[in-house]
């Protein structure tokens, strides 16, 4: 019986990664602006999820945990290479699979450059769908402020697709 | 001038075609792993604490050669299937056979008899893993350094290649990776028909298809 039950766990387990790794590893990209990165990050996360998939199944918005946990993963990460190598905030160079090739270096340039509430705004609102309030939520912060960074992070990114139109249109 | 939706949607976009490649078997064998050494972490020091010492006891009733990962945890498991044996040991090894002409059709479950006799295994056909850390050089045969502590093998004339895997010389957190060629790539690869490696089970590894280089 119990092993029934460890069967349909992992089963519920494993539907729900094929069916939401892609939406998570995208918004955790936009989160960090390196495509291996978030591919790790988003590995670990699910892996922490299989870990306590009792609870985390339970979850009322799974998808976001997965997200934030690998954001927080992230920080950990971070804070313990920066420790051990002593390097800055340095822009990795990417190992992109094959068929990704189109991913747009200049975006992800851009999307790293921004603060860091704004990109995780950006996560959850536009990558994960939640609204104001939820994204509020999510992130401890006033619905005003989400919309504030939401406002100033398109101001952002407007200037960058602009910049790109004219260099498409040409001279 | 892009109004608010669209610069959202157009930056959307740019990340649609972004998708995972690590493999679900990867997640769910590492959080295994994990959540394996974290029993036996526990329950070593919880018997330490009570009795001073550990005994580890196998379903066969006689001592565990050693705690190490999944030796006590893996009982008896005798699988007999078309491709594969896999039979536990009552020294806390594993007895492998497969048939060299059928282990394309279910290396899955093979991988799945080996886990469930205790031995942490990750299986593919014509993909080949390392770990971060790992530069790639594999030694005579494809096989990578330290495998041979944690199996052993011969094949007999019939074509059954037997293997003893020891799960208790499994260094913590790493596993077994098998990639076995599949027959494009042992055209190109020459006599190699598989290779083996540890490979970390808690950090993501990189896979190919192009077949690693080997003396």
């Amino acid at each position: 019986m119990l092993k029934r039950i460890g069967v349909v766990r992992q089963l519920e387990f494993e539907e729900f990664y094929r069916s939401d790794r892609d939406v998570c590893l995208r918004a955790v990209l936009a989160g960090v602006g390196d495509r291996q990165l978030a591919e790790d990050l988003v590995a670990e996360a699910f892996t922490r999820a299989w870990m306590s998939w009792p609870k985390v199944g339970r979850h009322p918005a799974p998808r976001a945990w997965i997200v934030r946990t690998a954001l927080n993963v992230r920080v950990s990460w971070w804070r313990r290479r920066r420790r051990e190598v002593g390097l800055d905030d340095a822009v990795e160079i990417e190992d992109v699979p094959a068929g990704e090739r189109e991913l747009d270096p200049t975006l992800l340039a851009v999307l790293r450059q921004l603060p860091r509430r704004q990109r995780e705004v950006i996560v959850f609102r536009v990558f994960l769908d939640l609204d104001t309030a939820a994204t509020a939520r999510v992130l401890g912060i006033a619905q005003g402020t989400v919309t504030a960074h939401l406002s100033r992070a398109v101001t952002t990114l407007r200037g960058h697709f602009v910049i790109e139109e004219n260099l498409e249109v040409g001279p | 001038m892009k109004d608010h939706d669209a610069v959202l949607d157009v930056m959307k976009d740019s990340l649609g075609a972004v998708t995972m490649h690590t493999p679900i078997e990867q997640i769910v064998a590492a959080g295994r792993a994990r959540r394996r050494r974290r029993r036996l972490a526990g329950g070593v020091a919880s018997a330490a604490v009570v009795a001073g010492l550990a005994v580890a006891v196998t379903s066969y009733g006689s001592p565990s050669p050693s705690p190490g990962v999944g030796a006590s945890a893996a009982g008896g498991v005798h699988i007999r299937a078309a491709a594969y044996t896999v039979d536990s040991n009552p020294d806390g090894t594993v007895r492998v056979t497969w048939d060299k002409a059928k282990y394309f059709e279910d290396h899955a479950g093979l991988q799945s008899a080996l886990r469930q006799a205790g031995f942490p295994v990750l299986i593919k056909v014509g993909e080949f893993c390392r770990g971060p850390q790992d530069d790639g050089t594999l030694g005579p045969g494809g096989v990578g350094e330290g495998v041979d502590r944690v199996m052993k093998g011969e094949r007999s004339a019939d074509g059954k290649v037997t293997f003893v895997f020891t799960p208790s010389a499994m260094p913590a957190g790493t596993q077994l990776f098998i990639g076995y060629l599949t027959p494009a790539q042992q055209a190109e690869g020459g006599r190699l028909g598989s290779v083996e490696r540890l490979v970390p089970t808690e950090v993501p590894l990189t896979c190919t298809t192009d077949v690693p280089p080997h003396s």
